[in-house]
């Protein structure tokens, strides 16, 4: 008896802990996230005497002025072709090299997995100067490409990675089945592989997308005509050369991380079971 | 349906030989059952055969040509595997049509062929349904299809039903032998379980360490084993062995066991007196009396079975076990008597194991 109640206590009890705890850090996540939205419908005075409290008055026109500009509904066009571009790209490449490594034993193979995965300690940023230099050699500053190839490059270390491991994690007496039947190495990658490769296509894709969604250091060196600008380097506009429009700045923020806020909790499942495919025995 | 035939085949992985020069030959329309212990190299004799692994030395033939550099498809062959490797995300027709897909075949024929195997098969109301949605025993069946449907010249089963329960398998079993003998393709099966190479088979091949110990029907290696192996291997419960000397009693051959009891044997074994062998007593050849060798020792274990009894006993220092009779009254802890006859009793020289 005193052990069940002892045991309940306990059970309160750290029950009352993972909540607090839980709570503070879903707090700290959502403080930004909130403060900038709130921000976005304050005046500019509003927001420097009053950065985290509500609006003294609620000014919608924020948001409205920004929705209704074309600028804005332009730039998500560009961020979206880079993105779907970047995706597109990476599954594709990313996925065969990966099926390569999972499969075809080659001299030197281990070598070249290894000097893809370098690429996973490197941020864009590190290279950004040498970047600028090839992308400028190749003709490709100011245009799409310029920014859509490297996010494609640099994305390639982390994705072989998640396709190889789970390519390697099919069944063998699959291959050998599909072996038996008549495919080779390219047919068992279109008509076997991939179709089972859902769950990590997704999850490549959305980080992939994500991660192009959000770049800004490198459309910001590549691109330098306005019209070809994505989401992220949008909030330049409202910098002024006497000052900046701050609340306009977290309107469009707010505005701009809508969409991928959305797409995360549409995709979620898609992305934990890419994510965790092959930790345990299915 | 072809001949398939092997010459002196061996596998090597480095400097490790798995496969020492195994030849065999099987005739059309045949069915061979490779059985043996785990790691003796049944599998992979099967998987070179198929074309799924690398022949280190020697020819695999299959209708007389030799394919050894041919791909699995080239080689006409069809492969059902323990884990049935039935594709997810295509439905029942579609696997078993998938072959015939890639061959190029147009549509209607895919589809009549599909029909044809599904109907011999009883899968016909499957067919649009995806392997997720289908029982272990329909897997297998779709599995079975998906060879029978490309009309291949070999069959090569690798444990398939292994993943099955025990009543499963049974049926499959049943399944399997009646196909065989209505497609009357050649095949060769591999399987851990001496029952299902003794049930299914023409002839069976026994492999130890990547050689054959013998090949022969079921019975010839039930009732004429080569050697020690393949006398513990085939049969079930497995035979009793006993250590003893070549002796004589009564002026007739027998084995003297540790405890100085003796056990006479057929006149017609080759032994020498004083030879040092291993004497061999199947289960069920035991009888509650009757002629022969008398052979007596207090009851360890009763298993009824049903029809029979297992009953385990000690005698000469050893735990034997008998099969006899389901209405045996025997007890734990009474004297179990039983007989069996002296040509019953198998010999094998100690040294070599070879029969005697």
């Amino acid at each position: 008896m005193t052990d069940t109640t002892s045991s309940a206590r306990m059970t309160a009890g750290t029950r009352l802990y993972l909540y607090v705890s839980l709570s503070l850090i879903a707090i700290l996540v959502l403080m930004p996230l909130v403060t900038t939205a709130l921000g976005g419908f304050k005046s500019l005075g509003d927001l420097r005497v009053n950065p985290f409290g509500l609006p003294s008055e609620w000014l919608w026109s924020n948001y409205l002025d920004i929705l209704f500009g074309d600028r804005y509904w332009r730039q998500m066009l560009n961020s979206l072709f880079i993105a779907i571009m970047t995706v597109t790209l990476t599954v594709i490449v990313s996925a065969m090299a990966a099926f390569t490594f999972a499969h075809v034993k080659f001299f030197g193979s281990n070598q070249l997995l290894n000097y893809f995965l370098i690429g996973l300690m490197f941020p864009a940023a590190t290279a950004i100067l040498p970047l600028f230099i090839r992308i400028r050699d190749l003709g490709l500053l100011d245009s799409y490409w310029g920014v859509i190839l490297p996010q494609v490059a640099f994305g390639l270390g982390m994705s072989i990675l998640l396709f190889r491991n789970y390519f390697r994690n099919l069944p063998e007496e699959l291959f050998q089945a599909a072996f038996v039947d008549g495919c080779g190495y390219i047919r068992f990658f279109w008509h076997i592989s991939m179709p089972l490769s859902r769950p990590i296509v997704s999850t490549v894709s959305i980080i992939t997308f994500v991660h192009s969604w959000n770049s800004y250091i490198l459309p910001l060196i590549m691109l330098n005509t306005e019209e070809k600008y994505p989401w992220p380097l949008g909030i330049m506009v409202y910098r002024g050369e006497f000052g900046t429009d701050w609340q306009l700045v977290l309107a469009f923020i707010t505005l701009t991380i809508l969409p991928t806020v959305i797409v995360f909790f549409v995709a979620q499942k898609h992305i934990i079971a890419g994510l965790t495919a092959g930790a345990v025995k299915s | 349906m072809a001949s398939v035939e092997l010459r002196d085949i061996r596998k090597s992985y480095g400097a490790l030989e798995v496969i020492h020069g195994v030849s065999l030959a099987i005739v059309e329309g045949e069915f061979i059952a490779l059985v043996g212990p785990s790691g003796c190299g049944k599998s992979t004799l099967l998987r070179m055969i198929a074309g799924l692994e690398e022949i280190s030395d020697g020819e695999v033939l299959i209708g007389g040509r030799v394919v050894n550099p041919l791909t699995p498809r080239e080689r006409n062959i069809a492969m059902v595997f323990q884990s049935y490797a039935l594709y997810p995300h295509m439905t029942v027709a579609e696997n078993m049509g998938f072959n015939l897909k890639l061959s190029g075949l147009p549509r209607p024929q895919i589809d009549k062929r599909v029909g044809e195997a599904a109907r011999m098969l009883a899968l016909t109301e499957l067919l649009d349904r995806k392997p997720n949605q289908l029982s272990g025993g329909q897997r297998q069946r779709v599995a079975m299809g998906r060879a029978i449907v490309r009309d291949p010249a070999v069959f090569l089963f690798d444990e398939p039903l292994s993943n099955l329960d025990a009543k499963l398998r049974v049926q499959m079993r049943t399944e399997i032998k009646a196909l065989h003998q209505k497609v009357a393709t050649t095949s060769i099966y591999v399987t851990h379980d001496q029952i299902e190479a003794m049930t299914l088979a023409d002839r069976i091949v026994v492999l130890n360490g990547g050689r054959i110990e013998q090949v022969g029907t079921p019975l010839e290696l039930y009732r004429t084993p080569a050697n020690l192996f393949v006398a513990g291997f085939i049969g079930s419960p497995a035979m009793n062995v006993l250590e003893g000397t070549v002796d004589a009693a009564d002026g007739e051959p027998a084995v003297r066991l540790g405890d100085g009891s003796a056990i006479r044997i057929a006149p017609e074994r080759k032994v020498r007196l004083g030879q040092a062998v291993r004497i061999g007593l199947r289960p069920e050849h035991f009888v509650a009396s009757g002629a022969g060798n008398a052979i007596s020792g207090p009851t360890l274990l009763v298993e009824p079975t049903g029809a029979q009894t297992h009953v385990l006993f000690e005698f000469a220092g050893e735990q034997i076990t008998a099969v006899v009779d389901g209405d045996h009254p025997a007890r734990h802890g009474s004297l179990f008597q039983a007989a069996m006859e002296r040509n019953q009793v198998y010999v094998f020289d100690r040294a070599t194991g070879a029969a005697l």
